[in-house]
């Protein structure tokens, strides 16, 4: 609203509009003048069937046949027109739709923001088709109360400035009720909107709990609180419903008092018993059936803007949802990720004076130096950076400061896809995504057999375990492997992968010292077999069988 | 259709008073609507015939007047009571049918819970129950509402206008329409389809590319996954063109129709006059009902091009759920002489008493966590009973009375750790500060904040093995007379993990406890050690 003051600054939904039907605004234009035209045939098929059924009273029944055969083609045109500008509105909102969609995949995974994939997924999928009754419905809408009243009134005018007196009261009364109403309508959509998201956020906690919540007996209890969360979306979602409700209703009410004026007018100047409200000659029948005919048409658009309302609302709230995340600050990484030969000569890494650009903080990283078959272990307090050193010798962190050699030349964009085509990293929380084992573990699809690897891991028994063994989906965060399992199968994939140098982010963490040793012995087994090992760990049993530690300061 | 039945009748029925005077209502708004344009259409005729032959004196202008005034302030009430009506009961049933999905939800077996994509189950919770709005709103009632209101049209018509403009409308409203709608619905279905298998391929593979991200980039395959991911958009997008093009030509059908019914409706009127049947106004009144009949199929038309998108919503909702054959008859639980827990497996033989402990040793994959479930009730075994009764002829809300299990992957709720602690039972904060205090968490939940202290999504906020302790004190508050932990003690350094069995055997001294552990089984806690290979 401050905006208001200053001209010169868009408002919010000034600049929604630019971003979305800026670029489609010729089509949406051509669509507009469709629709004008659609709506301005009715006028002429009004005019036929009133020439006709005057011409019954006047006794002219050969008018029959040639206004039937008008009217219907009229009508023909009018749904062929229709038709054709619903294809070019498709089409604009396809493109704005697909637009987005690239722009949002493009960048959502190279370079992350702080909002959840959930969150971002929502967003591509559901929400971005939201703008399409916005684009198809609203700005034809808008055209055609520009134009089809003001050329309708004139039209009653002509005939009779009683009706077009009529028509021209309760028309602009529309928009006032309209905007009161309106005010209601989005604060009860905005707390029913809270209210969606908080059940969808409720239920998915709960959903992912559900194993804990059956074995528990909570399930009635969780099965109440749901229950209480969806009444309350209930009631919310009819407060809004009423607001509608109610403003359709003002709508309805105006134009059915419109039309029964007009009729009534009309039938009681055609009586004689009014003698006012035309111009000179009395009102005929023909003209009279006439304005009949065309008062509906009149409130037409208005009801139609009205319903598109929402469109647009829901559309202005897309918007800014993809405002917030284009201002988010993102952290990016080094180099495009395509499939490139790996870097040539004997594997070296060496870390000088080096700062990683984290998104509002800088964090220096110790200074390192590894050669092939070397193994190290970065030990230091949590927090002081492990993780985000892993990240800068990957370069999935790019540098404020200092420099990463790799192979002799420094990382930067030109050498870092080549680079990663020699490290394998091991996360710290695991994910597996939607595919089978089979696949998750073979990712390049070179057809490797995996036994071996998943043997030097000891994961080969997790693997028989498994009803389905290798065809297996494993829930998302690894559901159905313990937390050890899922470490060992990761490290199973890192040597499937064929790279040099491993990274490994806690591979420790949250294990029991039993299990922490068969991962311990999956790493040394890696080492052995020729790859050179860096651990992000404080895990001093894992840091000592590294055999060299550097301290990472904090 | 036959998947839309049980929706159709789940709908009607939850609140069918609240239904029914909801669809007399909407009957009643077409039927006025029809009335207003055709009493407005002869009233304008008859007087413009009485204006002309110069007896408007004699004519009765208010009846008809009134009754135009009347029937434009009743639709317009008719219809806002209609609507908030069948809106309210229709929410009322699919908030309860919510409800139910996610109870069903909770009664899957221990293999689909643990491999429960939430993701997905939250997709057929929230958005296919939305799209089940539609099935009485925008297709039973208003079809409902237009049938009969197009038979008391036509004979109303018949009586009053004649014959032949009353099957004029009919005949030509009645076949075409439900040949235009009938081909709606068959194509509307196959592209919904696609589309809500796309969007749910769409959405897994944005949500896989962004967790999965760091591994993509160094395999060097993220610009292949994008591209994977436009690829599907311009999939999705093709079955939503295809939805759009079957509707705008259902939508052009429709009014052509509308145009070559009234064309119809002033052939036969102008026949009827020409002939002396009827009088021009009379001879009118069916071109204007003709005219006003067109609500009654436009209103249709977003339900039948949303047909596809219900159909399939009620399909993977009902195709979701496997009913549960109801309990039989069984014998009384034996709470008195009964063991707790009895195993009479080939390889194990176990009789678990109150207050006794034992621990289930064997190496992992042995199938110690298949046991625990089979306990549990999640999965079938008929080698196990629990107090005398097998785990699956016991009512579920009886069995988790009497026994708890804490799973290997436990997971924990957003919210404070109260809540976290009350999810199964009501407790008082002195009971969950003593639960806390048998596994060792008191002085970590007292340094963040209390009880009030906030967890994030999943119970983010605590590391691994305060989170598994936090499960473990939620099944104390249980005092369950069975309690099943699956690796308790996993992810603990050994000091702890001895205090907190310690703990645990301390607070519920009269639970049969029955442990799986790869290590720490010779704690003093338990009384026997088995080793299983099953």
């Amino acid at each position: 609203m401050t905006c208001r003051k200053h001209q010169k600054i868009p408002t919010a939904a000034q600049r929604a509009s630019a971003r979305i039907i800026g670029p489609v605004s010729r089509p949406l234009r051509v669509a507009g003048a469709f629709a004008v035209l659609t709506g301005l045939i009715w006028p002429l098929q009004a005019a036929t069937l009133a020439w006709a059924i005057s011409g019954w009273v006047s006794g002219d029944m050969d008018r029959t046949g040639p206004a039937a055969l008008i009217f219907v083609l009229g009508g023909v045109l009018r749904a062929a027109l229709d038709h054709r500008a619903g294809k070019w509105l498709f089409d604009a909102a396809d493109q704005t739709i697909t637009r987005e969609r690239a722009a949002l995949i493009g960048r959502e995974a190279r370079a992350r923001a702080g909002a959840g994939s959930a969150e971002i997924a929502a967003l591509i999928v559901q929400k971005l088709p939201l703008l399409q009754p916005w684009i198809t419905r609203y700005h034809v809408a808008m055209v055609r109360v520009l134009v089809l009243p003001v050329v309708l009134l004139i039209l009653t005018f002509w005939f009779s400035w009683a009706a077009g007196l009529v028509l021209l009261v309760a028309g602009p009364l529309i928009p006032v009720f309209m905007a009161l109403v309106g005010m209601a309508a989005e604060e009860a959509s905005r707390r029913q909107m809270d209210e969606i998201g908080s059940m969808n956020a409720m239920l998915m906690d709960r959903l992912s709990a559900m194993l804990d919540i059956r074995l528990l007996g909570a399930a009635e209890r969780a099965a109440a609180d749901f229950s209480g969360r969806a009444e309350t979306l209930r009631l919310r979602t009819m407060a809004v419903l009423r607001v509608a409700f109610l403003s359709s209703t003002v709508l309805e009410l105006f134009s059915a008092l419109g039309v029964a004026m007009v009729a009534v007018f009309v039938g009681f100047t055609l009586l004689g018993a009014i003698q006012f409200g035309s111009w000179g000659t009395p009102l005929g029948l023909g003209e009279g059936l006439f304005l009949l005919l065309i008062a509906p048409e009149y409130f037409q658009p208005f009801r139609d803007m009205a319903a598109a309302w929402h469109d647009r609302a829901a559309g202005l709230s897309v918007v800014a949802d993809l405002d917030a995340l284009d201002a988010a600050e993102r952290v990016d990484f080094v180099g495009d990720a395509k499939p490139v030969p790996p870097l040539p000569g004997p594997l070296t890494l060496l870390l000088e004076a080096a700062v990683a650009a984290l998104p509002g903080r800088e964090v220096p990283l110790p200074d390192l130096r590894l050669t092939a078959g070397q193994a190290l272990a970065l030990t230091g307090p949590s927090g002081a950076g492990k993780s985000t050193a892993l990240a800068a010798i990957a370069g999935l962190v790019p540098l404020a400061g200092g420099r990463i050699s790799v192979c002799g030349s420094p990382l930067d964009a030109g050498t870092a896809d080549a680079w990663r085509a020699r490290i394998a990293l091991i996360p710290q929380v695991p994910h597996f995504p939607d595919q089978t084992l089979q696949d998750w573990l073979d990712p390049d699809g070179r057809g490797a057999d995996p036994w071996p690897a998943l043997q030097l891991a000891e994961a080969q028994g997790i693997v028989q375990r498994l009803p389905a063994g290798l065809d297996t989906r494993l829930g998302e965060t690894g559901g159905g492997v313990s937390g050890g399992e899922a470490r060992r199968l990761m490290v199973a994939r890192a040597i499937l992968s064929g790279r040099e140098l491993i990274l490994a982010d806690e591979p420790t963490a949250d294990l029991d010292p039993e299990t922490a040793a068969q991962v311990i012995r999956a790493l040394i087994r890696l080492k052995e077999s020729g790859h050179s090992l860096i651990v992000a760990t404080h895990d001093p049993v894992l840091a000592d069988a590294m055999g060299r530690s550097v301290e990472v300061p904090s | 259709m036959r998947a839309l039945l049980p929706i159709i009748r789940l709908l009607l029925t939850a609140s069918p008073w609240a239904m029914a005077r909801g669809a007399a209502l909407s009957v009643i708004v077409l039927l006025m609507g029809t009335a207003l344009l055709g009493l407005s259409g002869w009233f304008i005729t008859a007087t413009g015939i009485a204006g002309m032959a110069g007896i408007g004196i004699a004519f009765d202008v208010f009846r008809p007047s009134a009754g135009v005034r009347f029937l434009a302030l009743g639709r317009t009430a008719a219809r806002y009571g209609e609507r908030i009506l069948t809106h309210d009961a229709t929410l009322r049933a699919l908030a309860a049918l919510r409800v139910t999905l996610l109870r069903r939800q909770a009664r899957l077996g221990d293999r689909d819970l643990a491999s429960l994509r939430s993701e997905a189950v939250l997709t057929r919770i929230v958005s296919d129950v939305d799209a089940l709005d539609g099935v009485v709103l925008r297709l039973v009632l208003p079809g409902l509402a237009a049938f009969v209101t197009h038979v008391l049209v036509f004979l109303a018509l018949g009586w009053l206008a004649g014959w032949p403009v009353a099957w004029a409308i009919l005949s030509g409203y009645a076949s075409f329409a439900t040949l235009i709608f009938w081909r709606l619905a068959r194509r509307s279905i196959q592209p919904s389809d696609a589309v809500e298998a796309q969007d749910q391929m769409l959405r897994r593979g944005v949500i896989d590319m962004i967790r999965n991200r760091q591994s993509l980039i160094l395999g060097a395959t993220l610009g292949t996954r994008e591209a994977g991911l436009m690829a599907l958009n311009s999939d999705t997008r093709k079955a939503a063109r295809a939805l759009d093009l079957a509707d705008r030509s259902a939508g052009a059908a429709l009014s052509a129709l509308v145009a070559a019914v009234t064309g119809l409706a002033l052939v036969a009127g102008g026949w009827m006059v020409a002939r002396g049947f009827a009088g021009p106004a009379i001879g009118a009144i069916g071109v204007f009902v003709a005219l006003a009949l067109a609500e009654t199929l436009l209103q249709l038309r977003r339900g039948f091009s949303d047909y596809g998108r219900m159909v399939g919503a009620a399909r993977r909702i009902s195709g979701e759920v496997q009913t549960q054959a109801p309990i039989p008859d069984s014998p009384e639980a034996d709470l008195i002489t009964a063991p707790v827990l009895t195993i009479r497996k080939q390889k194990l033989s176990l009789d678990l008493g109150a207050g006794q402990a034992v621990a289930l040793t064997g190496p992992s994959g042995c199938g110690k966590t298949s046991l625990l479930m089979q306990i549990a009730g999640l999965a079938n075994s008929d080698a196990i009973t629990i107090l005398g009764r097998r785990p699956g002829d016991w009512p579920e809300a009886a069995l988790r009375e009497v026994a708890a299990m804490v799973p290997q992957r436990s997971v924990l709720i957003a919210g404070t750790i109260r809540e976290n602690l009350s999810l199964a039972t009501d407790a008082s904060d002195d009971a969950m500060w003593r639960a806390l205090t048998a596994v060792a968490l008191d002085d970590v939940i007292r340094q963040r904040g209390g009880l009030d202290a906030k967890l994030r999504e999943a119970g983010a906020g605590l590391s691994g093995g305060q989170a598994r302790r936090l499960t473990l004190a939620r099944a104390i508050l249980k005092s369950p007379r069975l309690l099943l932990l699956d690796e308790p003690t996993e992810g603990l350094d050994p000091g702890t993990a001895t205090r907190v069995l310690s703990g645990i055997r301390a607070a519920l001294p009269q639970t049969a406890i029955l442990a799986a552990l790869h290590r720490g089984a010779d704690h003093s806690v338990f009384d026997k050690r088995i080793s299983i290979d099953l």
